[in-house]
Parts: C-alpha cells; structure tokens; sequence
C-alpha cells in the first residue's frame, strides 16, 4: 500500500488513536520514513492521545498482581541467570546441578488469571500438564535463582555457600511437596524496598512447607511469621520461624489450603504468637493449585 | 546511563526523572524496580485496561503482560519520544486493546524498533503541559468537544473499534468519522493547552528553570 501525503494526513488522526489496520499503520510509517515533509499533524494530534488515559480514575487492582507479576519476573530473571555463565570457576566447581538441567531456551510461562479461572472451573483432564508446567517452572527459578545468588556474593565465603547449600535443600523439599497429588505451590516475591527475601512454599494434604532465601537473620525473640490470606479476609497466622545468619528460612506446619489463589505472606514479628501482622510484608506469592 | 551520554533533552518534570531512573534499574533486572514501577502506575494501568476490557480478569492479565513487557524490554524505551508513564501506559493501552481485539499480540511493544519517523513523536511534546494537567482539568478539556466529536474519539481509543466500525456503530460516512476524530484532537489540544497555561500560574507549580525552553 503506498500512501500520499494527502492520504497520510488523512489518517494521521486514526493512526494516533491506533485505529488503523496493521496495513495501514505500516503504510504510514513507510510514508513518514521517506518523505520530507514535516507532517505536523502527528505531533499536534499524538500529543494529545497520553492525556486520554488521564481522565480515568484510578483503580487499584487485585491484591493477588503483585505477587503474580513479580513471581513472573522472578522466573524470567532465573531464567536470564541460567543462560548467564558467568559463575567464577572456583564457584562453579561447587554447583554440581547446574549442568545436568535443562536450560530454557524461551521465558516460561506463568499462568494467567485467565488460565487460573479457567483451572478452577474445569475439569481434573488438564492437571498432569499443569503439574508438570509449575515443577518445571520452580526447578528452573530456584536453580537460576541460586545461581544468581552466587553471582552476587562472588567472594565465595563459605557461610554464603552453606547458606544456599542450606536454601537449595529446603526448595528441593519444596519441589517434592509441590509434586504430590493435589498440592498447591507459588513463589515468594521480595515486597518493598528493602526486602530481598524470595523463595518458593508448597502445601498439600492439610500441610504447608516454605523455603525463603535473603532474610534478615532474627534476633531475641524475632519470629517470621508466615500468614495466608484468602480472599479479601484478615491474614491468617500458621506459624513462625527463626533465621539464622544464612539468612535461609524454612517452615513446615499444618494447614488446609481451601481455595486456589490464596496469598501467602511473612511478616518479621517481635514475637512469636501474633495474631495479626505488625510489621510490613518482607516476601508474598499467590499459591495456587494443581488440581481442576 | 551518566548524564554525559544524555543528548540536551527538554525539561521534563522530576516525577518524570525518577521514571527513568526506575527504568535503568527495572533494566538491570532489579525486582524492587519493577515493584516500584508497579507501585507508581498499577492504579492508572489497571484503570486503563479495565476501562477497555470491561473484564477484571482480562484486566488483570494485560497488566501484568505488560509489566512483564517492561520487564524484559526496558532497554526499547526511547527517552526523546515520551515519558515513561507515556510509555508504560501506552503499551498498557495497546495490549489491552489487543486483547479485546481477540487476537494475539502483533508486537512486543510498541514498535520503537522500527524506524522511527521524525514526525512521529507521540505525547508529552509540551514541557509546557507534561506533568501539569490532573484528571479534571483533562475532563474538563474533554468537555470542550462536541458530543460526536468526543464519541468519535472514544469509541476509537476506549472501543478498540475500526473507522469502518465506528461509522457503522454511529450511522455516518467513514470520511464524517475521520474529520470527527481529527477535529476532536484539534479541539482537544488546544483545551489542554489552555488549561496548561492556567495551571503555569499556579503558585504550587511554579516553573522550573529551563522548562520553558
């Protein structure tokens, strides 16, 4: 399709407003790359289009985003950090798994809501696929993430490696528990600034087992709290822990994950016991399950 | 990104400045940057995909997708073409009529890797007005059109809708529906404008060095 200037300027306001078939867009575009003259009108009509979207009120989304979202990122960066091979030979001596699993080759999807809709009403024929997308989804962001880990304490200290020795034990349980029949898993995403606290938590049969890496070690009597969150209803505590100087937190405890899509959180709290949180989330994911 | 390696760049506002600051970060592959750009714009993102899909669900997906797309492109935003909310909300804007158009994505993002015409420079063109228009004052300026001219552009922008589409849906020529959204613009960008101009007087917005230039 070759347009005139005529007919450019004729469908610049079209174009602006991202009306225009694909065709026609690319046609514009070929048009305005080769012509000379200044075609105004895109920068007079473009302009304004930014300002459309200002006139909305703002709604806040589902709480459940954030952590999907971010959960999301976390994979694709596990992903970035397995392809990157920039472990130092001394470190990489210490990795044993790292060659041995496959690498991806393209980012992995995570499920949407569409998808996790479609899960809850459906029926159990989709479930060994699903099953086997979030194992694989885990392995692949625990094995980047450790490696990622790695990459950044290059000192190799041993405290570090223990510490990710101790945290890589703890997602293979995870990965085992997220394996049973029925279970349900999710990643842990850092929440805020400060927090660089990610890990993965599977629960299954009335009971719920987390891994969490780069915790601030407690002190005293300090206790992460772990909290399920269904729904739009208060934080629900099922346990705490204690994190030592490795900053690896594990928790094993019992509780029945009704619904798919409930939101686990930990929150570090001044003492063990708390019956709502006192303290901002330090790491939260959406939990969700295998089964239709 | 060091201030030297900057082309002179226009003023921009500092809420802009810290954007793009996120972004290096977001880039680099820095979760909390995402969280932070998450933070800044999830209200306005979810407004906008909501607002199209008409659908909580599919809103909540186009989001996110298009978090992730900054997420693993961060690097395609052009600084001389537009803010970063500019950005992020348009490809916000374009997944999710994408989305209502039931049809996959076309392009990652918005094609800045295509060549990219001098005239298309899309939004935040005025330093005069970046950063100075709330959400009443844009309304205000939106009450400045006819009610075709307005439902014209709405059904475009907001409707996902083809020229052919909105003529049909509104019971004009193609040609009445071109003129309508043109003049719309027009109409539109000067109401923006003026508001702008007010709110330069403003003793809370008073202007910045430079941005004037």
């Amino acid at each position: 399709m070759t347009m005139t200037c005529d007919d450019v300027r004729d469908q610049a306001a079209g174009f602006v407003l991202g009306v225009l078939s694909l065709d026609e867009a690319a046609a514009v575009r070929a048009h305005l790359a080769s012509c000379d003259q200044p075609h105004a009108e895109f920068a007079e009509l473009g302009g304004v289009v930014p300002y459309l979207a200002d006139s909305l009120d703002p709604v806040e989304p589902p709480v459940g985003l954030r952590a999907r979202l971010l959960a999301a990122a976390a994979a694709d960066l596990a992903d970035t950090a397995t392809v990157r091979a920039s472990v130092p030979a001394t470190v990489r001596a210490s990795v044993p798994a790292q060659a041995s699993l496959p690498v991806p080759t393209s980012p992995i999807p995570f499920p949407s809501a569409a998808e996790r809709e479609q899960r809850a009403t459906a029926r159990p024929s989709g479930r060994g696929t699903w099953m086997l997308r979030i194992a694989a989804v885990l392995a692949i962001a625990v094995l980047g993430g450790w490696n990622f880990q790695l990459q950044s304490r290059l000192s190799g200290v041993e405290g570090d490696l223990a510490a990710a020795q101790a945290y890589r034990a703890a997602v293979t349980a995870v990965l085992d528990a997220a394996a049973q029949p029925g279970a349900q898993s999710g990643f842990l995403a850092a929440a805020g600034p400060a927090s660089r606290a990610t890990g993965v938590v599977a629960a299954t049969g009335g009971s719920v087992i987390l891994a969490v890496e780069n915790l601030a070690p407690t002190t005293g009597a300090q206790v992460y709290e772990a909290w399920v969150i269904v729904g739009d209803a208060a934080p629900v505590a099922i346990g705490g822990f204690e994190v030592g100087a490795g900053g690896t937190g594990v928790f094993r405890g019992s509780t029945a994950f009704a619904a798919p899509g409930a939101i686990v959180a930990l929150t570090l709290e001044p003492a063990p016991g708390a019956t709502a949180p006192t303290s901002p989330v330090v790491t939260l994911g959406t939990v969700m399950g295998a089964a239709g | 990104m060091t201030d030297e390696a900057r082309p002179a760049l226009r003023a921009t506002s500092p809420e802009d400045d810290a954007d793009r600051q996120i972004l290096v970060d977001v880039g680099e592959g820095r979760l909390d940057a995402l969280e932070g750009l998450y933070d800044r714009y999830r209200t306005m993102a979810y407004a906008i995909a909501l607002r199209i899909t008409a659908d909580p669900t599919l809103a909540e997906d186009v989001v996110q997708d298009a978090f992730l797309g900054v997420w693993r492109h961060a690097s395609r935003y052009v600084e001389g073409r537009g803010s970063v909310k500019t950005w992020l909300l348009s490809i916000v804007h374009h997944r999710a009529i994408d989305a209502v158009r039931r049809r996959k994505p076309v392009t990652e993002l918005p094609d800045t890797e295509l060549p990219a015409p001098s005239q298309l420079i899309e939004g935040d063109i005025w330093p005069e007005v970046a950063g100075r228009l709330d959400a009443v004052e844009v309304r205000a300026a939106l009450d400045s059109l006819s009610t075709v001219q307005r439902e014209a552009i709405e059904l475009a922008y907001w409707g996902g809708l083809s020229q052919s589409e909105i003529a049909t849906q509104t019971g004009v020529p193609l040609g009445t529906v071109k003129s309508r959204m043109r003049l719309g613009l027009q109409v539109l960008h000067g109401a923006l404008v003026r508001h702008a101009g007010e709110a330069v007087h403003r003793p809370s917005l008073i202007d910045r060095p430079g941005a004037s230039a």
